[in-house]
This record gives structure tokens, sequence and C-alpha cells, in this order.
């Protein structure tokens, strides 16, 4: 850690705690953060800034997917080949779901009745139904599955294909490809907007965001951000790309595709999440062990909050408690 | 003052063969990271300068040459080290900051056997210490050198931490020793 960074961050929580705005708040929310050294799942209360609880998840946890009412997270373990069921009150992990292959991707539906994980080895998307835990469909997606989202009403499913560089676009009714489109160098991360119109993939290999509407299924335009972009937030009419090798998340206006602002974060930024009410983006920062708060109106990094070793929270880790 | 490339390519050499025909899809990497820092007894712009050229890894014990184009500017400068061994790693430069005393670099290519890790990345940087001292980190993030399931043990997460971890702590030290003896 870097000494300004440190100081910084604590002249920052020094003077929210000044303004009373944040300080003893009731806790409303969580991050359940993937920390995939760690063989753990740390769960930050975002109103208290600290970790209350951790949770042992073996097999290197890095995908996660929360589920709509914030009752149950689904986290897949890339040295494992299962998916765990963890019960968010009570921290604790439910049950094991079996994987016929390394998940990695993973996204739920809003009903919270089918969960969709990619395969990483053998490129496939499995839809799994909760209600027994077992796969029930299987397809064939492109080379080396790696982010998988779903519309807000449920009736699209995207996964990016890393190593086709392209997104698969799918109809969850038929659990059938309706198509393809080409993007940058290894998209990893896909983010819907609120609206379900738009996809954003993060192309770790060619330092760009694109963006693909999601009724034609065309590309409408590339947005250069830094270095090996891992996941996208929208918040605010904005784009928030999480930058690994720039330190950064970069900032970009979501109706011109230009450039705003980049924002120094810890190192190794990855997983990236807008919170509920749409005020603040949480970045996660894989090697500083630490998720940073950002007001997505001014921009300013709000929090910077400890967690377990290497935290990836690739997917949906945000819930709200009250 | 050479650290073990020759032992971990005679090493890996007897075990490459094996892991060909292991390709079973039980367990997928994950990215692992080192952490090194080591206290000089010399101001932070002392131990800077003596880092700060992308082109000279002469204070990293067991490089024997450095070789290089593009100074010191980041997405343009590369250089090729020459091992004491003979064998070489290219890098590329992909972030510099002089004012904040810190480079970060990636490798492009290197052989497993002389370095078992995939896709790594490095940054090095001078911090300011107590009582006019330096700070000097070097961090790591890389993949074990064997990219699928089930690793032989000379390319698991294992062998790359402490291959890694090795580099950078004769390196940290004999930096160390340099500055400190032209003080």
């Amino acid at each position: 850690m870097k000494r300004w960074r440190a100081a910084k961050a604590a002249a920052i929580g020094a003077a929210i705690c000044a303004s009373g705005a944040f300080c003893g708040a009731a806790s409303a929310a969580e991050a359940f953060i993937t920390d995939q050294t760690g063989d753990e799942v740390s769960v930050l209360d975002l109103g208290l800034k600290h970790v209350v609880a951790r949770i042992p998840v073996l097999g290197k946890p890095a995908g996660i997917a929360m589920a709509r009412d914030g009752r149950t997270a689904y986290v897949t373990s890339t040295e494992g080949k299962y998916v765990s069921v963890i019960d968010t009150a009570s921290r604790r992990i439910a049950s094991k779901i079996a994987m016929p292959d390394t998940p990695l991707g993973i996204a739920i539906d809003p009903e919270g009745r089918y969960l969709y994980v990619a395969g990483f080895y053998v490129p496939r998307l499995y839809k799994i139904d909760l209600s027994t835990s077992t796969i029930v469909a299987t397809m064939e997606v492109g080379a080396s599955p790696s982010g998988v989202a779903l519309t807000p009403d449920g009736t699209l499913i995207v996964t990016a294909d890393r190593d086709d560089n392209q997104i698969s676009i799918i109809e969850a009714k038929t659990f059938s490809r309706t198509g393809t489109v080409k993007v940058g160098k290894h998209p990893f991360g896909v983010t819907i907007d609120p609206q379900g119109e738009r996809v954003y993939a993060a192309n770790v290999e060619s330092n760009d965001v694109s963006v693909v509407d999601l009724k034609t299924a065309k590309l409408l335009g590339t947005v250069a951000v830094g270095k090996r972009p891992y996941a996208i937030a929208v918040a605010k009419g904005r784009g928030f790309s999480t930058d690994q090798y720039g330190g950064t998340v970069s900032v970009f206006d979501l109706s011109t595709l230009q450039p705003v602002k980049r924002i120094s974060v810890g190192d190794y930024p990855e997983g990236i999440e807008t919170s509920a009410d749409g005020n603040s983006v949480y970045v996660v920062n894989w090697f500083s062990n630490e998720v940073w708060a950002i007001n997505a109106e001014t921009l300013a990094v709000t929090a910077k909050m400890p967690v377990g070793d290497g935290p990836r929270a690739f997917g949906t880790f945000l819930r709200e408690t009250l | 003052m050479t650290w073990n490339f020759q032992k971990s390519l005679l090493i890996v050499t007897t075990i490459a063969p094996m892991a060909l025909v292991q390709h079973g899809w039980a367990h997928g990497p994950s990215r692992q990271k080192v952490t090194e820092t080591i206290t000089i007894d010399a101001p932070p712009a002392k131990v800077w300068a003596a880092i700060a050229n992308f082109q000279d890894m002469s204070w990293l014990p067991g490089v024997a040459k450095t070789t290089g184009t593009g100074g010191n500017e980041p997405d343009t400068a590369k250089r090729q080290l020459t091992l004491d061994s003979g064998a070489t790693i290219d890098e590329s430069l992909y972030k510099y900051d002089a004012g904040e005393m810190s480079y970060s670099y990636r490798i492009d290519t290197v052989d497993v056997k002389v370095l078992p890790v995939n896709n790594y990345s490095a940054t090095i940087t001078v911090l300011p210490a107590d009582g006019g001292k330096s700070t000097v980190e070097w961090r790591g993030a890389f993949y074990r050198g064997y990219p699928n399931n089930d690793p032989p043990p000379e390319l698991n997460d294992e062998a790359g931490i402490k291959a890694v971890t090795a580099i950078y702590r004769k390196g940290l030290e004999n930096l160390k020793q340099k500055v400190e003896a032209a003080k």
C-alpha cells in the first residue's frame, strides 16, 4: 500500500465521520466477497465498513451470484467442481451443487428459480433448477466462457466467450442461442444495463469496453478504458470498468460513449457492482485486499475497507439487509 | 550470487514430458501473488536512482545482460534479460511514474523451464521509511507454469510462488548491499 493512498483514505474517512452522514448509520447492505487466495467469503457490512463474518469456502472461490431477495448467494470454486449455496443470514453453506467442469461465471434469474453457470474448459452454459439443485439443461457456447449476465426481466442470458472474442445471446425460455456478437479481445466480465437494452463487455486484451444492443444484436460502439479491464458496473448514466493493470476505474458516459475520468483505486481491481440505490459503486481490489466505495455522482472515493486475501467477487455480490 | 535458473531448468526438463500426458479437467488455476519488501539505509531518491532505468537490471543477481528499446516509456519500452545460464526473458513496461518512484512491467516471453509462471506482471516501488530510510516493495501477480489442471509439482502454484519469491529476495538484498555500499 502506498502511503499517500493510506493517508488520503484516512482523511476521507475522517471527513465522512465528521459530517455524520455515514458514521454509525444502521447497516443496510452487505457485500459477499469471494476471497480466492484465502478460500473464504468475507461478509462486509457496508454501513459499519468492516468484515463481520468469514465463511470458509474451499476450492479458490471466484464467481458469485446474489439472489435478488438477498437471501442466498451462489459461489463458484475454480479449483473445485461445485457451486456453494450460501445462506446469507446465517453465514453458512447450505449445500453444494456438483458441476461437470470448472465453474467460473454465474448468474441467477430474477425469480431465483434457475441458476446459470459457465463451465470454463469444456465451453458450456449449465442451467440449474434450484428447486432440485440439478442441472436440467446444457448448451454449447464459445470458448472459455467467463462472465454470465441476465436481463432484469430474466428473458435473455449473455455469456462472454473469452477465447472466441464474442458474446453469446441466449433466450432463457428455450435455452437456445439466438446470436453471437464479435467484441474486443478476450471479453471477461459482461454487464447488462437496468433497462435490459445493452450489454457492456470488458475486453481484457484490447483495453476497451464493447457496447452491444441486445435487441438488434449489434455492436453500438467501443470505449477505450484503462489496462486489462475485468468487469463493468453502470450507475448515473455512466459506465465504470475495473482496470486490473491500470489500478484504476475508468468512467465513461453511456450516451456519448466518451471517457469521463479515471479514478485511482487499489491494486488489480476486479469485481465491481452498483449499490441498489444507484448511488455507490463498489470496487474489489484483488492485490491489495480491499473493497473501495466510489460515489457514482461525484466520483469521489468514499470508503476503503479491508477484506480477506485475493478478493475477486466476479459477479453480483451486494445484498440489502433492511 | 546466481539464483537457481539452472537448477530449475534441470528439474523441469525431466518433468515436462510427463506433464503432456496429464490432461484432466479437475482443477483450474488461480492467480497467485507475491510481495517482498526490504528496508534500505539511504534516501528514496538515491534508491530509486539505482533501479529507475528499466533498461538496466544489473542489480538483479543472475542477470548477465539487459538489452532493450524505448527507454522508460510505458507501452513502448521493452527489454530482454539474458541470464547467466544464457536463457532469456522478454519484458515490457506498462506503467512508469518517476514522481511515485514506481514502475510496472509484464513478462511477454519466458520458458516455464526458466521461470515457472504464466501471465506474469509486477510492480516495483520505492517508499519513504522512518529515519530517512527507504522501503522497496516488489509485487508480482502470475499464474502457475502449468496452465491446465493437475500440474506437475515443478509447475504448480507453490513452485511459481517459490521461484518468484526467491528472485525478489535476491534482488532486493543485492540492491540493499549495492546502495548502502555506495553511501
